[in-house]
């Protein structure tokens, strides 16, 4: 589907990006998970106007029936890639929705990489990895196990069949789309529903322990927690991030990309709703008059 | 350009040079894209150590030797011998500094 604004994340600079671009009458479609907000979970009483405690999941369920009221689409699923072909963004859901943009907000916010369990951090290089696209080649053949609930896990789950003997994906309540999830079943994944506790080893990984004292065989732990990185999709289309995974923007929020815009927490502190609430207004007006400009 | 490294040239660079630093990666990896730059300006600057690029997907024997199984990964030999190993993207400064402690 052909849009005007394609806005990455479901949380309140998101959706704030997602009001001011609808109203001013550029077609908008704003995708994420609301759940995944770092503010869903949270107790607001800081935000101007809301006297709190407020649950967080309440003023973003709010703010998507504002953005939908004023003509943008709402799809609460996961950005699995993102590309960028000559002056248009191509940008893919689990679901297998695709969009073609011409201006893209990324608004992901922060997400929480590291699993903070025994042997972690020791282990890291030593069988433990972060990035199962980049370290699959050196479990030919194999035991491993993909930690996470979210679609980065499914989708590395099923990638690792193909190098893997023995793929374990370890998942409490799995939350990316079935499609995902069956896809990564029927690659042959044994799932198991518990939480991991500990990584063991010498030199080198050898088990992984779970929350029923159970312990795993393997070789590798493969940690993918949560969606597609937006250090990933801001590579994808084309744009470098900083060191520490944040993206750079000038005073309009646009980045060095023609029509590729960030916002939120994705481009540094403090992550305060506040904040992130006024960078999304920044962030959809410039998007809008982007495609204004353009057109 | 940054020396790239294979099966028949690996052991010769580190023998040939007092020190080096070898950027280990594979062209599907983010982070590895990410580190190239880098190490390429480190590469062009003012340094006392040679620097070189793995293709760990064409060399997979030396990712075995080296017990690589995470990328990128940075390798220091000294007089010919592994002497630190650096998995993960890292900025600038710590790399020059972690190669001149080594």
């Amino acid at each position: 589907m052909e849009i005007d604004v394609v806005i990455i994340g479901a949380g309140p600079s998101g959706i704030q990006a997602a009001i001011h671009a609808a109203r001013r009458k550029v077609s908008t479609v704003i995708i994420g998970k609301r759940s995944n907000s770092a503010s869903a979970g949270a107790h607001i009483e800081n935000y101007f106007g809301v006297v709190g405690p407020i649950d967080g999941i309440e003023l973003l369920k709010n703010g998507i029936e504002q953005a939908v009221s004023f003509g943008a689409e709402f799809v609460e699923e996961n950005v699995v890639s993102a590309n960028r072909e000559g002056k248009k963004f191509i940008i893919k859901t689990e679901g297998n929705k695709e969009y073609t943009a011409k201006a893209v907000i990324v608004a992901t916010g922060i997400s929480r990489v590291k699993l903070g369990i025994p042997g972690e951090k020791e282990f890291v290089g030593k069988g433990v990895s972060y990035c199962s696209v980049c370290d699959c080649n050196f479990f030919k053949g194999k035991s491993v196990a993909i930690i996470g609930d979210e679609t980065e896990a499914a989708v590395s789950a099923e990638l690792m069949t193909k190098y893997a003997s023995q793929v374990y994906w370890i998942t409490k309540e799995p939350k990316a789309v079935k499609s995902l999830v069956d896809r990564a079943l029927l690659a042959g994944v044994i799932m198991k529903s518990a939480a991991p506790t500990e990584i063991r080893g010498t030199d080198k990984v050898n088990a992984l322990v779970l929350e029923d004292g159970s312990e795993i065989t393997l070789d590798g732990v493969f940690i993918e927690l949560g969606a597609k990185s937006a250090a990933d999709l801001v590579m994808d289309m084309d744009l470098m991030p900083e060191m520490d995974d944040t993206i750079k923007v000038d005073g309009k929020f646009a980045t060095k990309i023609p029509g590729l815009f960030a916002c939120g927490d994705v481009i540094g502190k403090p992550w305060q709703i506040a904040r992130a609430v006024g960078q999304g207004c920044m962030a959809g007006l410039s998007a809008a008059d982007f495609i204004k400009v353009t057109k | 350009m940054v020396t790239e490294l294979n099966e028949s040239n690996f052991d010769s660079f580190v023998e040939e040079n007092k020190k080096v630093l070898i950027d280990c990666w594979a062209p599907w990896c983010g982070p590895c894209r990410r580190m190239g730059p880098i190490i390429e300006e480190i590469d062009a600057g003012e340094k006392d150590f040679a620097v070189a690029k793995l293709n760990t997907d064409e060399n997979q024997a030396i990712s075995v030797r080296f017990n690589i199984n995470a990328i990128p990964t940075l390798l220091v030999f000294k007089d010919g011998l592994l002497v630190k190993t650096l998995v993960g993207l890292r900025p600038k400064d710590e790399i020059i500094n972690a190669v001149n402690g080594a």
